[in-house]
């Protein structure tokens, strides 16, 4: 069946900020339909002419996104039910990826068995960019 | 000037100052949720070939990427803004950028018309690219102006607990979909969500007109 996909979707496509099944969807979607090139393109070419969306504003402001306090609370389930289900649907019905990957770090956090492989990568991150690490004039 | 109740900006200011600690100290808060985000990208619907160890490889070149384009874009970066909204946007970038180069993500044209005027004109509107061309500033007074207004009434919202308008207007405007499949969706009538949409619509539609905002730049505001 073809897939469908709202403006909404391909602008937040050009962002990376939905869920990376959607993003493959519409990747494979491009591959197949050159008329979703030309929408990508309209997209792109109002949003570089200064035409606002909504959707745009919200998803860059992260205007629904919780804070991490509250992604951790989520995860211990200490939040009242109706702001639990808020936060469910933000995460699988919107598909935040942001929110996602925090979700997938602090679960990550809590398994021990993560400690030396990320000490690993973090000193391997701070060699490679120490050397930009200048004070500024 | 730093804001000393926000550790972010604090951090920040001590990276601006050259001191290695911090930049450590930044690293490991932000490196997990990072990588989680590119990984997602990189190792979905992905198997065998190039095996799980290369795709996790992949994904810590582009984090890595990332820090430095960081630490190179430091100047450009306001410390009002969220720091951790700014990694993901530069990791984002490198994320695209990544994905261009392994042929995942195709480019997309700016303009797909032919001459100069490219395509972008707005359905129903006869107005050209130069009548609305104004500065970076004003675009983003123009953004801020409409993300406060949709926050009051977020907060409003929430507040009140009533979190079944915020997943309408969520629904209809950052995933995109139609009024009949958001009423099916939050078990609503299609007449209400067209109302709970026309209310939230006016109250931004007033915050635009106060603020002497050019409404044609929102075509949203006048959806319906």
């Amino acid at each position: 069946m073809k897939q469908q996909f709202s403006d909404a979707e391909l602008e937040a496509y050009l962002d990376e900020s939905v869920s990376a099944a959607r993003l493959a969807s519409v990747e494979a979607a491009l591959r197949e339909a050159p008329e979703l090139v030309d929408r990508l393109a309209t997209i792109a070419g109002r949003r570089d002419a200064g035409v606002h969306s909504l959707g745009a504003i919200w998803r860059r402001r992260r205007l629904t996104c919780p804070s991490r306090e509250q992604l951790g609370s989520f995860l211990l389930g200490v939040l009242d039910p109706g702001h639990t289900a808020y936060l469910q649907f933000h995460l699988d019905e919107v598909g935040c990826r942001y929110c996602n990957a925090s979700i997938t770090d602090l679960r990550e956090q809590h398994a021990a068995d993560d400690t030396l492989a990320s000490e690993s990568r973090r000193s391997k991150y701070f060699q490679s960019s120490a050397g930009y690490l200048a004070p500024e004039d | 000037m730093a804001d000393t109740a926000n550790p972010d900006q604090l951090l920040v200011q001590e990276i601006r100052q050259g001191k290695p600690d911090a930049w450590t100290n930044l690293i490991a808060q932000y490196e997990g949720r990072l990588l989680a985000f590119v990984d997602s990208r990189l190792s979905y619907g992905k198997r065998g070939a190039f095996g799980k160890r290369g795709r996790r490889a992949a994904s810590e070149d582009v984090v890595q990427d990332t820090f430095i384009g960081f630490l190179t874009s430091l100047p450009n970066y306001d410390s009002r803004r969220p720091l951790e909204s700014w990694l993901f946007s530069i990791a984002a970038h490198k994320l695209t950028d990544y994905l261009r180069r392994e042929g995942r993500r195709p480019a997309i044209p700016l303009s797909t018309g032919d001459g100069s005027s490219g395509n972008w004109e707005l359905a129903g509107k006869a107005r050209g690219a130069s009548s609305i061309a104004r500065s970076g500033e004003r675009q983003g007074l123009e953004a801020d102006a409409i993300a406060e207004g949709i926050e009051q009434q977020l907060e409003r919202w929430q507040q009140a607990g009533d979190w079944k308008k915020i997943k309408c207007m969520e629904l209809l405007f950052v995933v995109g979909s139609g009024n009949k499949k958001v009423a099916e969706q939050l078990d609503l009538s299609e007449q209400q969500v067209a109302n709970f949409k026309f209310d939230f619509l006016e109250r931004l539609r007033k915050i635009v007109r106060s603020g002497r905002l050019n409404e044609d730049v929102f075509p949203d505001l006048h959806e319906t």
